[in-house]
């Protein structure tokens, strides 16, 4: 069983195609959608975390790229500014998925990027801008 | 075997004191006893690092040619306060910028405030003038736009009459609707999670129950620079009843400081914007303690397992002043990651740095025994447990309609 997030950036043609669908029902992946900006007549966007076996999620993943969707896999979910960061640990008290703990030794705050579902709880919980979701990283530096 | 102020600072400026932080003279304390830990330590220092709302910085810019009494102003759209004299001006940390969306749109973001524009002056950084006067035949001027940085003023301090609060609230939500925002951070319903802000073990007047070396004079640590407490705090409430060893059961007594910005680096002094709630200042001190006896000893031995914090509902009582605290529970236990509330257990974060208040006990701890940092003894103490001094919560009188007398004759 594997883990993967992907951010799938949709040619506005293709919107009418039901490829989610398609993943779920043809490589048994379990997909769960984190973010989703779908307007007609506009390139879509879509943050997901694909679960399954390790070869179905390679499927998806080629089955998504085949169908002219732009997949970008990003080494983070989220971008953890650590000289922004204080360690005050008020993300760790949001933080479902136990991405964000604190070192018992240093009392500093560690973030494992892999743990993260992006549910974004720990924005609005930091006072020093030091977390910033993965869109708005992209929209910033101009990524995929 | 007492010691003096007078013979602790000539050891330091033999650099042959012996300096320990607060959480080092736990062990200390633990293993050889107050008495002989008196013996051996001379200066314990502490430390705090999180948001303090009461902070500003008191600022003079130089004269200009024509001269102006400035009646309003603004330093990068945040208003200042200008009720002083000419150039003088207070810049409040919790000041938004002007005509910026607040709560509209709720919750908040609170980008930019007063606290936005002190951190980019510590980083050097010119900011925009603007203020506007009546004029007068001495100060003729009405209108002045400029840019100025910290170096071309010619006094910044920071002033902050609230800080260091000795123990604090753990905030909770006991609702049911929704997450509430608040100064105390984001809070689930159903209590999801608690939020608390101290220091503990390593907070200064958590090391000094009683007051007896932090007193009015003391010289300190403060955002990076050397600073000095200048008064009681506002609301310090020395009567909030107390347990073992002195230790307040809740927030009491607190500090007013001051220092000169130029000395101070963002590193210990940032701005913070509050989600839902506001912008804020965060503030590094730490405040060093001279070991004159074995009662201060044994204060400063106190640990995180000794000092209780009350847990209180932000989604009704603390707003409106009722109900008890639910619960309370040890900075040992809030720093573990979870607490137990009326059964249930709840993930707990800081808002205060723990990892910043230990490196501000470092940080003191290496100017005095370097001898480039004495400690003072204070011109005046803090009003104590027996001082009668005491919060009060603001009783509302109605004042009475057509009432002409307190503005003073307007007519000649």
């Amino acid at each position: 069983m594997i883990q993967k997030s992907a951010i799938l950036n949709f040619p506005k043609d293709l919107l009418d195609r039901p490829v989610i669908s398609n993943v779920i029902r043809n490589f048994e992946v379990e997909v769960n959608i984190l973010q989703a900006s779908i307007t007609p007549e506009e390139d879509g966007r879509m943050f997901v975390i694909f679960r399954g076996g390790k070869e179905a999620v390679e499927q998806s993943l080629a089955y998504l790229k085949n169908s002219e969707i732009r997949v970008y896999l990003p080494v983070k979910n989220l971008v953890w500014d650590e000289n922004r960061c204080v360690h005050c640990t008020a993300c760790v008290g949001q933080c479902p998925s136990s991405a964000f703990t604190v070192d018992a030794q240093s009392r500093q705050v560690v973030f494992d990027a892999a743990r993260c579902i992006a549910c974004e709880l720990c924005i609005p919980a930091c006072s020093y801008n030091a977390v910033e979701s993965i869109s708005e990283h992209l929209a910033k530096t101009g990524g995929q | 075997m007492a010691k003096t102020y007078e013979e602790i600072n000539e050891k330091i400026r033999d650099k042959q004191a012996v300096v320990v932080t607060a959480e080092e003279m736990i062990d200390i304390v633990k293993n050889d006893g107050a008495k002989k830990a008196a013996e051996k330590v001379d200066v314990v220092t502490t430390g705090t690092f999180g948001p303090m709302c009461s902070s500003g910085a008191m600022l003079s810019v130089g004269h200009t040619t024509p001269r102006i009494k400035m009646t309003s102003a603004t330093l990068n759209d945040v208003p200042v306060y200008c009720g002083l004299a000419a150039v003088d001006l207070y810049l409040g940390a919790t000041e938004l910028i002007e005509h910026g969306p607040q709560n509209k749109v709720f919750p908040g973001e609170f980008a930019y405030g007063g606290a936005q524009v002190i951190e980019e002056l510590v980083q050097g950084k010119d900011v925009v003038l603007r203020a506007k006067a009546y004029g007068t035949d001495c100060y003729p001027r009405q209108k002045l736009e400029t840019l100025i940085n910290l170096s071309e003023m010619n006094n910044a301090v920071l002033l902050n009459p609230r800080n260091a609060y000795q123990n604090y609230n753990v905030a909770v939500n006991a609702g049911d609707k929704r997450p509430i925002y608040t100064y105390l951070g984001v809070l689930r319903p159903r209590l999801a999670n608690a939020n608390y802000c101290s220091a503990g073990q390593l907070s200064p007047l958590l090391n000094d129950p009683h007051y007896r070396t932090i007193g009015v004079g003391t010289r300190i640590f403060l955002g990076g620079g050397v600073g000095y407490v200048y008064d009681q705090g506002t609301q310090h409430d020395p009567s909030v009843p107390r347990g073992p060893g002195g230790v307040p059961l809740g927030g009491s007594g607190t500090l007013a400081v001051t220092g000169p910005l130029a000395q101070m680096r963002t590193e210990f002094l940032r701005a913070v914007s509050i989600t839902g709630y506001g912008v804020s200042l965060s503030v590094g001190i730490g405040v060093p303690i001279p070991i004159l006896d074995e009662e201060i000893a044994a204060f400063t031995g106190v640990s995180d397992a000794e000092i209780t914090a009350p847990v209180v509902d932000y989604s009704h009582n603390y707003s409106n002043n009722t109900g008890e605290p639910l619960a309370r529970v040890t900075y040992e236990a809030l720093r573990s990651g979870r607490i137990e509330v009326q059964g249930k257990q709840i993930r707990t974060a800081g808002l205060s740095s723990y990892a910043k208040a230990r490196a501000i006990a470092g940080e003191l701890k290496q100017w005095i025994e370097n001898g480039s940092f004495t400690i003072s003894r204070p011109a005046e103490p803090l009003p104590g447990v027996d001082s009668g001094v005491k919060t009060r919560l603001l009783q509302i009188r109605p004042p009475q309609q057509n009432n002409h007398n307190r503005r003073g004759s307007a007519r000649r």
